[in-house]
């Protein structure tokens, strides 16, 4: 008998567990599977699927009007294969039982589903607006179909709930806290986001984002643009990790039309989506020197930075916004004298990565601010299902390049970098890392690429049919989940950028830290959150109740 | 020199500038911070990145005006010291551009504030940023004349 395979495993174990609560169960394509199950029966098929697969992780959950009912599907990576687990209910009375208390990573996505398309989840620990302005009308969800621009009026301003926020714990201490909002416009990130950070002298307590201010509702403004043009919105989603979010995109696509896309322009998206790792990382480590006070260190990475985005100028034609992957290819093709160039730059910035890798492990300014600090253990990191360079500085395997390849990633030679620190010093040297796996990957690419052309012809209508694709952004997984209705025009476009996955562990993190290390803690994470609200935000705890006590505190106060 | 020529002095020769992303996409926000370091250097200007709205001259806006950063940016407009310069950096901050029809975004910068100069760009060079800067130190040098 031939041996099951990852995908029929999991179909089976769900299968098996709810037998004629399942209504459907298919494998698209390898590594994906989708199972349709009865509303009453979700719950139970989850964690059915949790405790199969212990290291499985909540991707996100996607809501879709279908006109008379609405269509939830929760979609998990379990190791091997990405399970989406669907169900609908009726669009009159969206209610279905939460499943946070399973699984905490849910809870922000539960969150984002009833601000935007009103499913109730019942039990949820806190259903508060999580993306749209406080001022926005009760009772209108702009992702749902029949949903009017009228219902929100000239709706010009708004004012989130400034002090409120911060008033919702009871417990008997929190008199002894002090508040300190800090945001939207503030001199550590280049975002608007705002933060209450509850104090204990010099020590956090507890913090609460805010989210919003960046939500600008892409994903309803790409149900009204053609799959092409798409392209362009979906690239201005994120600045810095541009080319995931395109490459992400196109692949979803390209799954949904059964187009074949050319070995050439899978290794000429690779190496554009490197040369955007290389940038994003060195970025990031630069923010982070000037965070923890060492501008030098910022000035220098910055510089060397410079040099990616002239290759990546030369190569795509701008030095941000790629532009480059389209659907069915990508735009322009390299030359090998622009090989040769690449491969002369990156060896320059190789060089300079010793010197680096140096001073991160030896400077005793970087190890003062990010040894020992914002510690996010492995069995935390998994509970809240973080992803990226995050969950891999806490030893978690997440490396969606190695466990679910696409692209060209099946024959580059690369290994995953993994830190078990937890700390923000582990999470800084994982991307550091990265910068060289990227650098050998971007080498033997533009040695061993393929010829032939780069780009097919493609056609404007796409099925109706749906697809998911996960890319490794620089950030962590990032998912795309599209479906197309038979029309030029697609049916529903759902985004999960990765740090809507990772900033529910930044409370984890920050609790016990003193308030000079929020901004080191804070970058660590490298927060991105242009890619977060174009859907949302958070504040909740993992379900567990707890009170700090003296003992607490001193407990975790380092002396 | 009086008193007030010396501040008009120093206004031209070391704008003092804030960022304020109110919904923007990252790309320029990036681009602005690459104007601080090595290669393009704006310090040699005069050109200092400040951290609170109450020290700054110039106001560089980036991105779109989302209906919750609408009311903040406003504020933080309110709290510059005049007279005060508004520069909207990339496309998005002067017209809105590809959001303009997205249900949360109210369009460009100058809907909600005054803005003195545009910069277009998707994202600007760091180099048309800096131009839209010496444009602006030209405006101000001709009005105060």
């Amino acid at each position: 008998m031939k041996a099951m395979t990852p995908e029929e495993e999991a179909a089976n174990i769900v299968k098996g567990a709810l037998g004629e609560y399942v209504l459907e169960s298919k494998i698209p394509k390898p590594r994906r599977v989708y199972i349709h199950v009865k509303p009453e029966a979700n719950k139970k098929a989850v964690s059915t699927l949790l405790q199969s697969f212990p290291c499985a992780i909540i991707s996100t959950i996607t809501g879709i009007d279908l006109g008379e009912t609405i269509e939830i599907n929760y979609h998990f990576w379990c190791g091997k294969a990405e399970v989406t687990i669907r169900t609908n209910v009726p669009k009159s009375k969206p209610k279905i039982e939460t499943i946070t208390d399973i699984i905490p990573g849910a809870l922000l996505y539960e969150r984002e589903v009833h601000d935007l398309l009103g499913v109730k989840f019942i039990n949820h620990p806190n259903l508060a607006r999580l993306l749209l302005p406080e001022s926005w009308p009760e009772n209108s969800y702009p992702l749902r179909k029949d949903w009017n621009p009228k219902h929100v009026g000239n709706l010009a301003y708004s004012l989130e709930k400034t002090i409120t926020l911060g008033e919702t714990r009871t417990e008997k201490n929190a008199g002894l806290l002090v508040n300190v909002i800090v945001g939207p416009q503030h001199p550590a990130l280049h975002e608007p986001e705002r933060f209450l950070f509850k104090l204990d002298g010099e020590i956090v307590v507890d913090v609460e984002p805010r989210l919003g201010y960046a939500h600008r509702g892409i994903e309803k403004g790409a149900e009204r643009l053609m799959f092409f043009q798409d392209v362009h919105l979906i690239e201005r989603v994120c600045g810095i990790c541009n080319v995931a979010h395109t490459t992400c995109f196109c692949q979803a696509v390209e799954t949904l039309g059964k187009i074949e896309v050319p070995p050439r322009a899978q290794y000429l998206r690779m190496i554009v989506h490197e040369l955007n790792r290389i940038h994003s990382h060195l970025l990031l480590l630069g923010i982070v020197g000037l965070e923890i006070g060492f501008e030098s260190l910022f000035q220098y990475l910055w510089r060397d930075r410079e040099i990616v985005l002239d290759l990546t100028e030369k190569l795509t034609g701008n030095r941000v916004m790629a532009e480059y992957s389209t659907i069915g290819g990508v735009r322009r093709d390299l030359t090998p004298v622009l090989g040769d160039e690449i491969k002369r730059g990156l060896r320059k910035i190789k060089d300079r990565l010793s010197f680096y890798r140096e001073i991160f492990q030896s400077d005793p300014t970087v190890e003062l601010r990010t040894k020992g600090i914002g510690m996010l253990s492995e069995e935390k990191a998994l509970k809240l299902c973080v992803v990226g360079p995050v969950a891999r500085g806490s030893g978690v395997k997440s490396d969606v390049r190695k466990h679910d390849p696409y692209a060209a990633y099946e024959d580059a030679p690369f290994r995953e970098v993994l830190y078990k620190d937890g700390d923000s010093w582990a999470r800084l040297m994982v991307r550091l890392d990265e910068v060289g796996e990227s650098i050998d990957i971007i080498t033997w690419a533009v040695d061993n690429i393929p010829g032939g052309p780069f780009r097919t012809r493609v056609p404007r209508r796409m099925p109706k049919r749906e697809a998911l694709s996960r890319v490794e952004a620089p950030r962590g997984e990032l998912i795309h989940f599209v479906r197309g209705n038979g029309t030029a025009y697609p049916e529903r476009v759902k985004i999960r950028s990765p740090t809507l996955a990772n900033i529910i562990s930044f409370r984890e993190m920050i609790r016990g830290c003193y308030v000079a290390d929020i901004p080191a803690v804070l970058a660590s994470l490298d927060p991105c959150f242009s890619c977060t609200d174009r859907m949302v935000f958070l504040d909740e705890k993992s379900g567990r109740k707890w009170v700090w006590t003296l003992n607490d505190l001193k407990a975790r106060r380092r002396i | 020199m009086s008193p007030f020529s010396l501040s008009k002095w120093a206004r031209l020769k070391s704008p003092w500038i804030l960022h304020f992303n109110s919904g923007a996409c990252n790309a320029c926000d990036i681009e602005v911070v690459a104007l601080l370091t090595p290669r393009y250097d704006v310090e040699r200007f005069g050109v200092l990145l400040k951290a609170t709205p109450r020290h700054a001259d110039v106001l560089i806006a980036t991105g779109p005006v989302t209906r919750q950063a609408a009311l903040r940016l406003k504020r933080i407009y309110e709290q510059m010291p005049e007279p005060k310069f508004v520069i909207a950096v990339g496309t998005c901050a002067s017209s809105g551009a590809p959001f303009k029809q997205c249900y949360n975004v109210l369009g460009g910068v100058d809907k909600v504030i005054p803005v003195d100069v545009y910069v277009p760009g998707c994202p600007p060079k760091p180099e048309a940023i800096l131009y839209g800067v010496t444009k602006l130190l030209e405006k101000i040098k001709e009005a105060a004349e």
